[in-house]
């Protein structure tokens, strides 16, 4: 009888750790890139790294609007994966590499809000959306010469997120995206 | 009496007194040195100086893993907010 309770509390417990799973975005699928790119920028922050990052950018500038602006915006953000490849020459990735992630945002809880299709290019936008905020956020911009995967997982707003060019971000001397990221 | 006999009578075998190796072993343990106290207020120190130095080598770690997250974090959002305005700047143009 203890033996089927024990069952039963792992299965309830996995269980309930299976929709947030599901939800959270694995870009998988594009590692062979990297080496066919020119520039390439591989960056997986969770929540722990974002909370240091947080700390370390609010530190380093803090007479600026922009880094309590960075820092707000990270405060909600529990993980962070960009993956982004750019190519001398077109034809170096193709269209069903992309599949694996797009079967993922075709999951319940994702929807796409934005999608600009043409021949050669297709940039597309989903959204995942708790509670009527925003709880996850992806983007896929594939061009001819340049494939940009971002997810990022949390509650973040897209309007402060749009104007952060704007603001001049960043104040610290950031590397370029020259060569690629460990 | 000769000189002879003077120095056989004052180095002649003499047995020592009853309870003289006692006292012997006794004063011997009395006068032992006690054991210095500096060789634990060395090791006090020797393990205040390690944990000092430890502590200060993983803020050291943690401060470049926190300065190395902020610059990714940066570039991240750097890279999703340019593409966020690229998308919307492509939509915006098809529909004018």
């Amino acid at each position: 009888m203890r033996r089927i309770l024990l069952i039963a509390f792992i299965a309830a417990c996995a269980a309930a750790r299976l929709p947030a799973q599901q939800l959270q975005l694995r870009i998988t699928g594009l590692d062979g890139l990297a080496s066919k790119a020119s520039e390439s920028a591989d960056i997986t922050l969770d929540s722990n790294l974002l909370q240091m990052a947080a700390g370390f950018l609010a530190g380093a500038d803090k007479e600026s609007k922009d880094g309590e602006t960075l820092k707000q915006l990270l405060a909600g953000l529990k993980a962070i994966t960009v993956r982004s490849f750019k190519f001398k020459e077109t034809g170096q990735y193709r269209r069903e590499d992309l599949e694996p992630i797009r079967a993922q945002l075709r999951s319940p809880g994702w929807s796409k809000i934005i999608s600009s299709q043409s021949k050669e290019e297709s940039s597309e936008i989903y959204t995942r959306m708790e509670q009527g905020k925003v709880a996850g956020f992806a983007i896929i911009a594939a061009e001819p010469k340049e494939l940009t995967i971002v997810a990022i997982e949390g509650s973040i707003n897209l309007n402060d997120l749009s104007k952060l060019k704007a603001l001049g971000v960043p104040s610290i001397p950031v590397p370029d995206k020259k060569g690629k990221q460990e | 009496m000769n000189l002879e006999d003077e120095l056989r009578a004052a180095l002649r075998r003499e047995d020592p007194s009853m309870g003289f190796a006692k006292r012997v072993v006794a004063r011997a343990q009395s006068s032992r040195a006690p054991r210095p106290a500096m060789p634990r207020f060395i090791w006090a120190i020797a393990m205040a100086a390690m944990l000092v130095i430890g502590l200060a080598g993983t803020y050291e770690v943690r401060q470049m893993k926190a300065e190395r997250a902020g610059r990714e974090a940066v570039m991240a959002l750097r890279i999703a907010a340019d593409k966020l305005n690229s998308v919307r700047e492509k939509v915006v143009r098809r529909e004018n």
